[in-house]
């Protein structure tokens, strides 16, 4: 096995060293384990975060390598709307991202939209959509929530009918979000992913509780997408002076608002709100939001209330309005002045008038923004299936789903697009497997602690070989192999020129900037071939061949090396069996 | 052209002159402005060479050793307990026959935490099979540094060019630094005699089972007892491009002399300054530097110190238990000579403390009052 060699130099200095030229293979060093390594991916914190479950370490990775097509397909999975979610999503995601304990968190969301506008500029995202199964299914409202329900169970293979009240799709997307946030031909093009055969949008249809039983004998389900389209109005004297904001966002869409100059008041703290104001400053008034507790408590998501402020909107705090009078061109607003109290149970700061304290504000109009809620018709709470997402009634023999903000806690677009997601694979459980599977069944489809759920763990996807419901946090990512670089800057419109314009206010990376961004990613709890692992490997017992990592077993000893370094925590160490 | 550089310094551009392809240290004083500069060196171009930063000494050398395995010229620096973590490695690199070259800044071993000027680090490495070359000039280490290259690669062994911590390592000097051409004219580029062949694929170092590996370790004995040869040869280059020459010996006043010193390292410019007063003084006394002590120039020691009838050797290092290291392998270098002369052990300067002139009037002194050395290393300077 072994030689020497022996070699002369010029000058006759002996050199004798020992030298092997046989392999190694016959020393079966995987007779010394006890236990073994395994590729086991997991889940990242964002993905755990994203109301969706979308798989967002999968999506950078092929993002960084310049694979689109492969990173669009892995939000497509999840997530219908990648271009609308890249703008308009809260991104609960950024604020859990692990790369923000070394540096500044991923900005996910800008490369979401930039995947979500190269699938629509380049045709690359229509999905092959599978046979229909002969089951139809009809759909009450083309919001978010109706929208995500169609196009997951078209996914299902059903036919999917939908009923819309207006003369167009998208709901909150098209009335209620300015286009300065979130295009018409951004919107239009990502709903177009939905026309296909097997979907069908009936407009200007208004459905009422009482055509649900006659609707029930064409369908094996319906799913209630209505929104919350019921505004909720001031309880005040001079009401009826105020404009409903949701209203005027609708007008400003359509190009139908009235002319709104001078001081204007905004009432409330939602994103509404913020809205209204960012539009009415493009229109050039000067609004002013009026809240009754503090920014803090404002629902608004605190990026969109930076951009508001820093636009100009000016922002009075602890004002609650208590009578509008209208005197000749002016309204005079008599606003209590709040204060804080104590603290509900659940930590919720709650303002309380502060005595008789008020002030009167001298404003040219009044915009309500306050909220709405489900239109009265809709009110139920009596259940035959209760989720995370949505609510389910037998009625008339078939199940009737409650999807989006009829249901979920939180009003926000993603956990519409969230619900509908798991109305649609919970009726195709139910139908499939019957109820008493449903929640079972949903439960290993939860992406780390749920309640985001999974399509594709539902259809035996790749995914389904992780362990999902381990999350890899910070202290679980080896460290040592990332150093500081700083998150790329989005590019945006300036402050002088965005006011001019209803046109977009970020415009997003650019590739280069897109793939720096991406190739930041830690790519927590999967494997992204970084190799590390095989170059480690003190054995050489791991090889790459056909395009994937193997360990071989007769030589592996066990020492957790690869474990040890892998960036990511994509492997782990179990004991021998 | 000479310029004023600081001891550590004349290591860093011998071994950017040397086209050194893979440096890896980890830092330790005094010996990190040597590496400090060459990774300067590296990030900045001047150097077309990788620098490995590492976690420890150990790897450093484990990262030389995989290097110089790939057939190119390497280097690092160590000083005491940095070079005492080596400790493996360097048996390794020699009996891998693999021709490093280290700089390695003699500093005392803790505890009491000491940074300052000791020979125990080096001298603890005598068995290691690396070639040890002790400098006492900042010239003297550019020129060492650049012959060492050679002379490894000549002999296929490693070499240490030891310097003294702060006296030397930190100590500004004019120094000539050669330029290029003549430095590749010494020092053509390697031509590795043993080196890993992706084409040819094989293992070095491997298992060596009683039937082999006395007769490798027979070889390395073998190599160590032609470097003396080799080094002549190597200063003989040397001297025809640079016109210097040392000697692994370096006499001073010597051939009359009935009382000679012999230490290595910078003390012996103190010793020649006593010398030059002791000979104005009628006292025929000479002072004999060793710069080589692997291998052990017994030839060129018996030679110089045939005359003397006492032998005055300083250790700044001390072997507990025996005393002197210098002063023990003089001991058995002589022994075999006939009529050698007597030899005085002492034992001064440890851990940077000063050795004056007047400590070289008090060896003496004793030396002269004493029919026959002590048994023990007498030690000069200690506090009273």
């Amino acid at each position: 096995m072994n030689q020497s060699i022996q070699r002369q130099s010029p000058n006759n200095v002996s050199l004798l060293i020992s030298q092997s030229r046989t392999n190694t293979l016959g020393n079966k060093t995987g007779t010394w384990r006890f236990v073994r390594p395994k590729y086991q991916e997991k889940t990242a914190p964002c993905s755990n975060e994203c109301p969706l479950g979308v798989d967002i370490a999968t999506v950078e990775m092929f993002a960084s390598r310049k694979d689109y097509q492969r990173a669009l397909q892995a939000i497509l999975m999840e997530n219908p709307f990648p271009a609308i979610c890249g703008r308009v999503c809260f991104h609960p995601c950024e604020s859990a991202c692990n790369r923000q304990f070394l540096d500044q968190s991923i900005g996910i969301h800008h490369i979401e939209r930039f995947l979500g506008n190269w699938g629509l500029s380049n045709k690359h995202s229509q999905i092959n959509y599978p046979r229909l199964n002969g089951a139809k299914i009809g759909i009450i409202g083309a919001g978010p929530a109706g929208l995500s329900a169609a196009y997951f169970a078209r996914c299902l293979g059903y036919q999917c009918d939908i009923f819309e009240k207006s003369d167009k799709s998208g709901g909150l997307l098209a009335m209620g979000i300015p286009s300065f946030r979130l295009p018409d031909h951004t919107l239009t093009g990502e709903i177009q992913r939905l026309n296909t055969d097997g979907i069908q949008f009936n407009y200007k249809q208004s459905i009422t509780m009482d055509q649900l039983d006659t609707m029930g004998q064409s369908y094996e389900a319906l799913f209630l997408c209505c929104g919350d389209a019921l505004p909720i109005s001031l309880n005040i004297a001079g009401a009826m002076h105020t404009i409903d904001g949701l209203n005027l966002l609708r007008q400003i869409r359509k190009h139908e608002a009235p002319v709104l100059g001078g001081t204007v008041a905004v009432i409330g703290g939602g994103n509404t709100a913020i809205d209204v104001a960012r539009s009415l400053l493009r229109m050039g008034a000067h609004p002013i939001i009026v809240y009754r507790r503090t920014r803090n408590e404002m629902p608004a998501h605190p990026h969109e209330i930076d951009a508001a402020l820093d636009e100009g909107v000016v922002l009075k705090e602890c004002l609650s309005p208590i009578e509008i009078q209208k005197e000749s061109n002016q309204l005079q607003m008599r606003l209590q002045v709040m204060k804080s109290g104590e603290k509900t149970n659940k930590g919720r700061q709650i303002y309380v008038p502060d005595g008789n304290h008020s002030e009167t504000m001298p404003v040219n109009h009044v915009v309500s923004a306050i909220g709405a809620e489900m239109e009265i018709m809709w009110r139920n709470d009596q259940w035959d299936l209760s989720m995370s997402h949505c609510q389910m009634k037998n009625k008339s023999d078939i199940p009737v789903f409650w999807c989006g903000d009829l249901t979920t806690s939180e009003k926000t677009v993603t956990h519409a697009l969230a619900s509908g997601k798991q109305a649609a694979i919970a009726f195709d459980i139910l139908k499939n497997k019957g109820p008493n599977e449903i929640h079972s069944l949903c439960h290993k489809l939860e992406v780390g602690t749920g309640p985001a759920m999974s399509f594709e763990i539902y259809r035996q996807g790749k995914r389904k070989q992780r362990s999902n419901s381990e999350i890899v946090n910070f202290e679980r990512v080896n460290a040592a192999y990332f150093h500081n670089i700083p998150a790329v800057q989005v590019n945006r419109l300036s402050q002088d020129t965005c006011l001019d314009t209803f046109d977009e206010v970020i415009s997003g990376f650019d590739e280069s900037q897109m793939i720096k961004e991406a190739s930041r990613c830690f790519n927590c709890g999967i494997c992204n071939d970084c190799d590390t692992c095989r170059i480690f490997c003190p054995e050489m017992a791991i090889q790459w061949d056909q395009n994937s990592r193997h360990i071989l077993m007769d030589y592996c000893k066990g020492c957790g090396i690869c474990i040890a370094e892998c960036p990511r925590d994509a492997m782990n160490l179990e004991v021998e069996p | 052209m000479k310029h004023v550089l600081e001891g550590s310094h004349a290591v860093s551009e011998a071994v950017r002159l040397a086209r050194a392809k893979v440096i890896s240290a980890y830092p330790i004083t005094p010996q990190t402005h040597i590496v400090e500069a060459l990774s300067e060196y590296c990030a900045d171009g001047r150097m077309d060479a990788r620098f490995i930063c590492v976690e420890s000494e150990h790897s450093a050398m484990a990262s030389c050793i995989g290097a110089s395995s790939a057939g190119v010229r390497t280097f690092t620096a160590s000083s005491s307990h940095g070079l005492a973590l080596m400790h493996e490695l360097l048996h390794w690199a020699a009996g891998a026959r693999l021709p490093i070259v280290m700089a390695e800044v003699n500093r005392a071993l803790g505890p009491g935490w000491n940074i300052w000027m000791d020979q125990s680090d080096s001298l603890s490495q005598r068995d290691t099979g690396w070639i040890q070359l002790y400098c006492e000039t900042g010239q003297e280490v550019l020129d060492t540094t650049l012959q060492a290259y050679r002379l490894a690669e000549t002999v296929n062994l490693p070499v240490m060019v030891v310097l003294d911590a702060f006296f030397l390592s930190h100590t500004y000097e004019p120094v000539d630094i050669p330029d290029q051409q003549s430095v590749d004219n010494f020092l053509p580029s390697f031509v590795p005699r043993i080196s890993l062949d992706q084409e040819n694929p094989n293992a070095i170092g491997q298992m060596a089972p009683p039937a082999y590996y006395m007769e490798m370790r027979h070889s390395i004995q073998m190599a160590m007892q032609s470097v003396l040869e080799n080094f002549i040869e190597v200063e003989r280059a040397f001297e025809k491009v640079f016109g210097r020459t040392y000697g692994p010996v370096v006499p001073f006043a010597c051939d009359d002399a009935e009382y000679i010193f012999v230490m290595a390292g910078t003390s012996a410019s103190t010793c020649r300054q006593a010398i030059n007063t002791l000979r104005d003084k009628g006292l025929k006394v000479g002072v004999l530097r060793l710069k080589m002590f692997r291998p052990f120039p017994y030839q060129d020691i018996r030679k110089s110190l045939k005359n003397a009838k006492k032998v005055i050797v300083l250790d700044r290092n001390c072997s507990f238990g025996a005393g002197g290291i210098f002063a023990q392998e003089l001991r058995s270098s002589m022994y075999v000579s006939d009529n050698h002369p007597q030899i005085y052990s002492y034992i001064s300067g440890l851990g940077g403390r000063d050795i004056t002139v007047d400590h070289f009037f008090e060896m003496l002194d004793r030396t002269r009052k004493s029919d026959y050395p002590d048994n023990e290393s007498v030690w000069i300077g200690l506090n009273p």
